[in-house]
């Protein structure tokens, strides 16, 4: 099992959890003050490009060079433990890092871009970051603190049922040696909503099936791209899912903004509403769902979660 | 008699070995490992639902057949990598497939990329990606107007929940530039620009 740190944590922004869920973000900071995770964020960080990597739009050196200059601002605030709120960020920037570690003409040739333009400071030495023990998904360190949030008082969501979206580009990419648990059923989101004393349906036809943005699909091949996001509500709804809990919000996109839109397609309604589960953990603990979990900027109305959170406040479960 | 294996015989690896030594493959991919079980098929998602079979890809790719580089099918992939995860011997058709894309590119073919553009340039610009205008229009047209209230309001919700700026400092867009400048990215948006106009200018002759 790898270990997980709780200090020196680069909370790394996300280009879709910055313009369409930053509760995301805002939830995340939420609840490592509550669990004593120490951590920075540095608004000099760049996208990872990973969306445009994913378009084709990006090619491989150009995404590493970013890469390594964000590394390298991780590295100058001695906040080298890298937390990604978006599974894209997540597999592009352990690829990355590899990449700097093994294959010296890439190395070389970054290195030199940054002396040509006097930018010494960002040059990457081989072993400067491990993407094993250096990179981490946001979830994972929520994960590590599953003791402690279990302490935490939190309101009864019992009445609710929950399952999980885990992320292609978090439990498939780097499946080898990096998803904590089986990547072939992935745990994470379960074990952590477990601590709101809820019921979770932790196997379901589809779990493993992507949310069907497919990076290019969901625009350019629309049709496409819905169909295989409806395979997946389908399975939702016949197991009566009320909440799904995300770790991506590429993924949480494609099921919020597009629901409606299957919804009018099949001629059906499914009652399911979408949250980061970091966002899920924060609104069980009290967090305010303007001012912190950001339910604002959702389409599908979470009319019925807060109104169990108003009637309710915190207690130890 | 006809060689029916796929590997003994072949005389000639250039598209193999070129995906294999690619730098978006996987270190250690099992491109010439394939032994055609179908696995990666099972679980993708478009061939579920299209005419794109992993299987085939990674077949076509084995036989050295560079038809599949300019093939309309390729653009088809979610890059979810489920064939990736569940390869029993390594393969990547994800991978492979990102890189076909790649050559069909060199090769001049940059119409399914094209559109993408204004991701490129609002990353060279503010640091960040966003999606492109053509394409958000579409977002609001089938989503409905509240999502480009969400847009609006932005800055104000995000000053709501005690978020930072959602841009970089100057000094740090222009080093960005900069880099991407040196790695040959500007080019690559500079030719799809060109492309972009070209095509316009067609359109409007027709």
């Amino acid at each position: 099992m790898k270990k997980i740190p709780d200090k020196d944590i680069l909370i790394f922004k996300s280009c879709l959890v910055s313009g369409e869920y930053p509760g995301v973000e805002s939830s995340t900071k939420y609840l490592f003050d509550k669990l004593g995770v120490e951590y920075v964020l540095d608004e000099r960080q760049s996208c990872c490009t990973g969306l445009g990597y994913y378009f084709d739009l990006f090619d491989q050196f150009s995404t590493t060079a970013l890469a390594a200059r964000n590394f390298a601002i991780a590295r100058e605030i001695e906040h080298k433990n890298i937390a990604t709120l978006c599974a894209t960020c997540y597999a592009i920037l352990k690829k990355a890092c590899n990449i700097l570690n093994e294959n010296d003409t890439v190395r070389n040739r970054i290195n030199q871009i940054f002396k040509d333009s006097k930018m010494d400071h960002m040059e990457y030495s081989p072993g400067d970051f491990d993407s094993h023990s250096n990179i981490f998904h946001a979830a994972e360190i929520l994960w590590n603190k599953t003791a402690e949030i279990k302490e935490i008082p939190k309101i009864d969501l019992s009445n609710f049922k929950i399952a999980s979206h885990h992320a292609c580009h978090y439990c498939k990419v780097h499946y080898k040696e990096e998803t904590i648990g089986n990547m072939r059923n992935p745990m994470i989101i379960e074990e952590l909503a477990k601590t709101c004393g809820v019921e979770t349906v932790d196997w379901y036809d589809h779990k493993r099936t992507t949310c069907g943005a497919g990076f290019r699909q969901r625009f350019a091949n629309l049709d496409l791209s819905l169909s295989v996001t409806a395979d997946k509500l389908l399975s939702l709804q016949e197991n009566d899912v009320d909440i799904l809990l995300h770790m991506c919000p590429n993924c949480q996109m494609q099921f919020d903004r597009y629901q409606p839109v299957i919804e009018k397609k099949l001629n059906t309604k499914f009652d399911l509403v979408h949250l980061n589960i970091a966002q899920f953990l924060a609104l069980a603990m009290g967090a305010d769902p303007y001012k912190v979990v950001g339910v604002q900027t959702h389409t599908v109305p979470l009319d019925n979660i807060l109104e169990r959170i108003n009637q309710a406040s915190p207690v130890v479960i | 008699m006809e060689i029916k294996t796929l590997k003994i015989g072949k005389k000639n690896n250039k598209l193999t070995e070129s995906i294999i030594h690619d730098l978006r493959a996987s270190e250690d991919i099992g491109v010439n490992k394939c032994i055609q079980c179908g696995m990666c098929t099972s679980v993708c998602p478009a061939s579920r639902h299209s005419d794109y079979d992993s299987r085939e890809i990674a077949k076509r790719v084995l036989e050295e057949d560079e038809s599949v580089i300019c093939d309309d099918i390729i653009w088809n992939c979610f890059s979810c990598y489920s064939c990736h995860s569940i390869c029993p011997v390594g393969n990547s058709v994800a991978e492979i497939v990102q890189i076909l894309r790649q050559k069909a590119i060199a090769q001049g073919k940059l119409e399914q990329v094209v559109t993408f553009l204004a991701f490129g340039e609002s990353l060279m610009e503010l640091g960040i990606g966003s999606i492109p205008l053509e394409y958000f229009n579409i977002l609001i047209e089938i989503i409905g107007d509240e999502y480009l209230d969400i847009k609006i309001n932005l800055d104000d919700i995000r000053e709501e929940l005690g978020l930072g700026k959602l841009t970089l400092p100057d000094d740090d867009t222009r080093d960005i530039k900069i880099i991407l400048e040196k790695t040959g990215f500007t080019n690559r948006l500079e030719k799809l620009r060109a492309y972009k106009e070209s095509n316009k200018n067609s359109k409007h002759k027709g």
